[in-house]
């Protein structure tokens, strides 16, 4: 007697590679455009402005990376945001709100973002005054 | 004589789906990280009452190594103005969103530059940033 060996399904099943390639698509897709974006918006008056702005009227805030000082009086962070609360509060235009924001070099993003929040909660609008560098020619 | 018609079968063949699958899924991928930016390091700073931004035009990173980027290409801080004047366009405001990315401990000597650039272009400055894990500790 014959004794027959039984047909083993040998081929890999692919009608759902489809599917699972469509997913990974998706998958893909969404990881890719998840970048964060959250965040806070700022407006920072162009920099041919800020000279007319830059009067005597204007707070002027210096940053470091350990203190912070309002018209050159040293505050703790505690007390600065108070403080330039009370200031801001006297003011009644736009163009006496403006906080001319000097900060050393090192001062940390940080610190900044977190000093300029502080001012923008309390009504000013911040403006930076940068160093520039400039060659002057001795004769 | 009876003649027997041909059964023919009329199946999609599902065999090459799995290839086409793939390479569409190469092919966005691969368009996909033409803007992205997950290839930079940078780890935002924190921050309180975050909100989206309403558009996005462009894109700043200044990552962990101090390089400043625009839609991911690394460009001069001293170029940045005239590559973002020429992105932004003519474009009204209200439309003129620039991402801002900054890592947290880059300090002002690199970020501020670019922040005026972004002033300079007419740009509407929005600060990513993370939201605080203790909103109450933050200032």
């Amino acid at each position: 007697m014959k004794l027959r060996r039984p047909k083993y399904l040998v081929e890999t099943p692919t009608s759902a590679m489809n599917d699972i390639a469509f997913i990974l698509i998706v998958f893909f897709l969404v990881c890719a455009s998840v970048e964060p974006e959250d965040g806070r918006s700022q407006v920072i008056p162009r920099s041919e402005k800020n000279e007319d702005r830059q009067t005597s009227q204007s707070t002027e805030v210096g940053l470091t990376p350990a203190t912070v000082t309002i018209d050159g009086t040293p505050y703790r962070l505690n007390e600065f945001q108070s403080r330039i609360r009370q200031i801001l509060a006297q003011k009644k235009t736009e163009a006496e709100r403006v906080v001319v924001l000097k900060s050393q070099a090192d001062v940390p993003y940080e610190h900044w973002i977190a000093m300029t929040g502080i001012i923008e909660r309390a009504g000013g609008i911040v403006t930076l005054l940068l160093e520039e560098e400039q060659t002057v020619n001795l004769n | 004589m009876i003649l027997r018609r041909k059964s023919v079968e009329a199946t999609v063949p599902s065999m090459a789906m799995g290839d086409i699958a793939f390479l569409l899924l190469i092919f966005i991928v691969l368009l996909a990280r033409a803007r992205d930016e997950s290839h930079l390091v940078w780890q935002p700073a924190t921050g309180t009452e975050l909100v989206k931004p309403a558009n996005r035009n462009a894109s700043v990173v200044i990552d962990k190594q101090n390089v400043t980027y625009l839609n991911g290409r690394p460009v001069q801080v001293e170029n940045l103005a005239a590559e973002l004047e020429a992105l932004l366009g003519d474009l009204p405001a209200g439309g003129r969103t620039v991402l801002f990315k900054v890592h947290k401990d880059v300090i002002a000597e690199f970020f501020e530059p670019a922040i005026e650039a972004v002033s300079e272009a007419g740009g509407e400055l929005h600060h990513v940033l993370e939201p605080a894990p203790n909103p109450s500790a933050v200032p």
